[in-house]
């Protein structure tokens, strides 16, 4: 198989199984307890902390532990409940979602605007905060791909997810700057010094503390800047020389988009057929098609992008990991050609 | 349903994977007396189905041979072609009846979400049956 759906989630780092698994063994204890084994689970769970903090440049006590990117996404938009909040287009939907929730017209202000988009793999420009705004940023994509220093960015909230980095689903964080406005999602428990209600999840944790590890120590930043790059580039170049009716949604150059992702529109054929056609021959990829959300909907980011539905529902997404090699782009370009051309050639859209 | 490591039947994966009766190419190979479209690109799925009129032993119209073109996800290919099949051969009338709960049926089953792609297919056929009886009266 030929994995290129990273950016929707990395594989478990073999290290990450390892830490979860010494983790259910030793650390099983209920890490509010003030007792032996409620203490060391706690220390692990301290030990993510300050490794994500010096990651990115924030205090420990400036981190919270979450269920994973939407907690963290919501937290912060109902934070600022009956608020004016500002959120780019390309947004996701646990931020578009609750800003149609809570937005209000009280001040200060909250803008939410992601550095890198998890489906074109752009780059946003970040709004600059004042006396009367605050700034959120989703950082779900960035991490381990791009160095981050929230300070560097001028950030007051911002958001981050283990799974995409080969860490576990189901474990986020949170950063909140030391003095900002804050309302806990949950309530009901003293964990997190009582911003995040609920039992400490410890396994989650440590398998979350394994993967910050391994980005840490692999400078996970440079490998996706040089090696990844060049895969995904090499990939954009064969698909625009060898695919008639193909189209980048990706600026490639450098410094515009994250290294790893490439979204390609294909003139006349229809996205959820190109990733099952792939996927019957174990190439693995995402799509903005309406018909594979579920939701009669085309991707959002698209649109908001190209106005275009035909571009939208014809787009695909690869996204490259860290295992991913120059096999895999020469396995993508055997088959992708043939996919295209067979839905092109049944297809009632004539290519222009 | 345990087991299964595709998210369609075995059925639609069978005829997604290998469409039946579907125009490749240029529409000119294929001799057709009629023609129905339905949906757009805008909404994600468009259907053509073309069809070649007959008539059997008893001197009924019926559908001699018919080829479908499609822009649309895996159901919408899927329900074109099962709909291809079902219709072959059958008089005009009887082809008429065939509805989206017999694609489906004849499917075994799409996802809910994605039903509304074998009404696309049945929605195409009829509009090239009353193109054809249009142009023949």
């Amino acid at each position: 198989m030929v994995y290129l759906d990273n950016a929707a989630t990395v594989p478990l780092l073999p290290s990450v199984r390892k830490a979860m698994h010494e983790a259910e063994e030793k650390f099983f204890a209920n890490a509010s307890a003030l007792h032996t084994p409620g203490h060391l689970a706690m220390n692990k769970i301290e030990e993510c902390r300050v490794v994500l903090a010096e990651m990115i440049g924030a205090e420990p006590g400036e981190i919270i532990f979450t269920s994973g990117a939407t907690e963290s996404n919501n937290t912060v938009i109902r934070t600022f409940e009956g608020h004016v909040i500002e959120c780019s287009p390309m947004e996701h939907h646990s931020i578009l979602e609750a800003a149609r929730l809570y937005h209000g017209d009280k001040l200060p202000k909250l803008y939410s605007y992601m550095l890198y988009n998890n489906e074109t793999g752009e780059k946003l420009e970040l709004p600059v905060r004042d006396d009367s705004s605050f700034v959120h940023s989703d950082l779900t994509q960035t991490l381990g791909k791009v160095a981050i220093n929230v300070k560097d960015l001028g950030l007051d909230y911002a958001t981050f997810s283990a799974h995409k980095i080969g860490g576990p689903i189901g474990v986020g964080a949170l950063y909140v700057r030391n003095g900002m406005l804050f309302k806990p999602l949950l309530v009901g428990g003293n964990q997190e010094h009582k911003r995040r209600g609920g039992t400490y999840n410890t396994v989650a944790i440590a398998g979350f503390l394994a993967a910050l590890q391994y980005a840490r120590d692999n400078k996970t930043w440079d490998i996706y800047n040089q090696s990844v790059r060049k895969l995904r580039d090499a990939l954009a170049k064969r698909i625009l020389a060898e695919i008639p009716g193909s189209s980048l949604n990706t600026d490639v150059s450098h410094g515009e988009s994250l290294p790893n992702i490439l979204n390609v529109s294909f003139e006349a054929a229809e996205g959820e057929s190109i990733q099952l056609y792939l996927d019957a021959e174990g190439v693995v990829v995402s799509t903005g098609s309406a018909c594979a959300a579920g939701d009669g909907k085309p991707s959002h980011v698209l649109m908001a992008k190209t106005g275009d539905a035909e571009i939208a529902h014809s787009s695909v997404r690869f996204s490259f990991g860290l295992d991913n090699t120059m096999a895999d782009v020469e396995r993508v370009m055997d088959v992708l050609p043939g996919v295209i051309d067979r839905l092109q050639k049944i297809s009632t859209i004539k290519r222009s | 349903m345990e087991g299964q490591d595709w998210v369609y039947s075995d059925k639609v994966k069978d005829h997604f994977l290998n469409p039946r009766n579907f125009l490749m190419g240029d529409e000119s190979k294929f001799d057709y007396d009629a023609v129905g479209q339905v949906g757009n690109p805008i909404c994600g799925d468009q259907m053509r189905m073309y069809i070649k009129v007959g008539r059997d032993k008893k001197g009924r119209e019926i559908i001699e041979d018919v080829r479908w073109k499609t822009y649309g996800c895996a159901s919408a290919i899927a329900s074109t072609s099962a709909l291809s099949e079902l219709c072959k051969g059958r008089a005009l009338d009887a082809a008429l009846k065939i509805g989206a709960k017999d694609i489906d049926d004849y499917l075994g089953n799409l996802p809910k979400h994605k039903f509304h792609c074998s009404v696309l297919g049945h929605d195409a056929l009829k509009e090239a049956i009353e193109n054809f009886r249009k142009k023949s009266s």
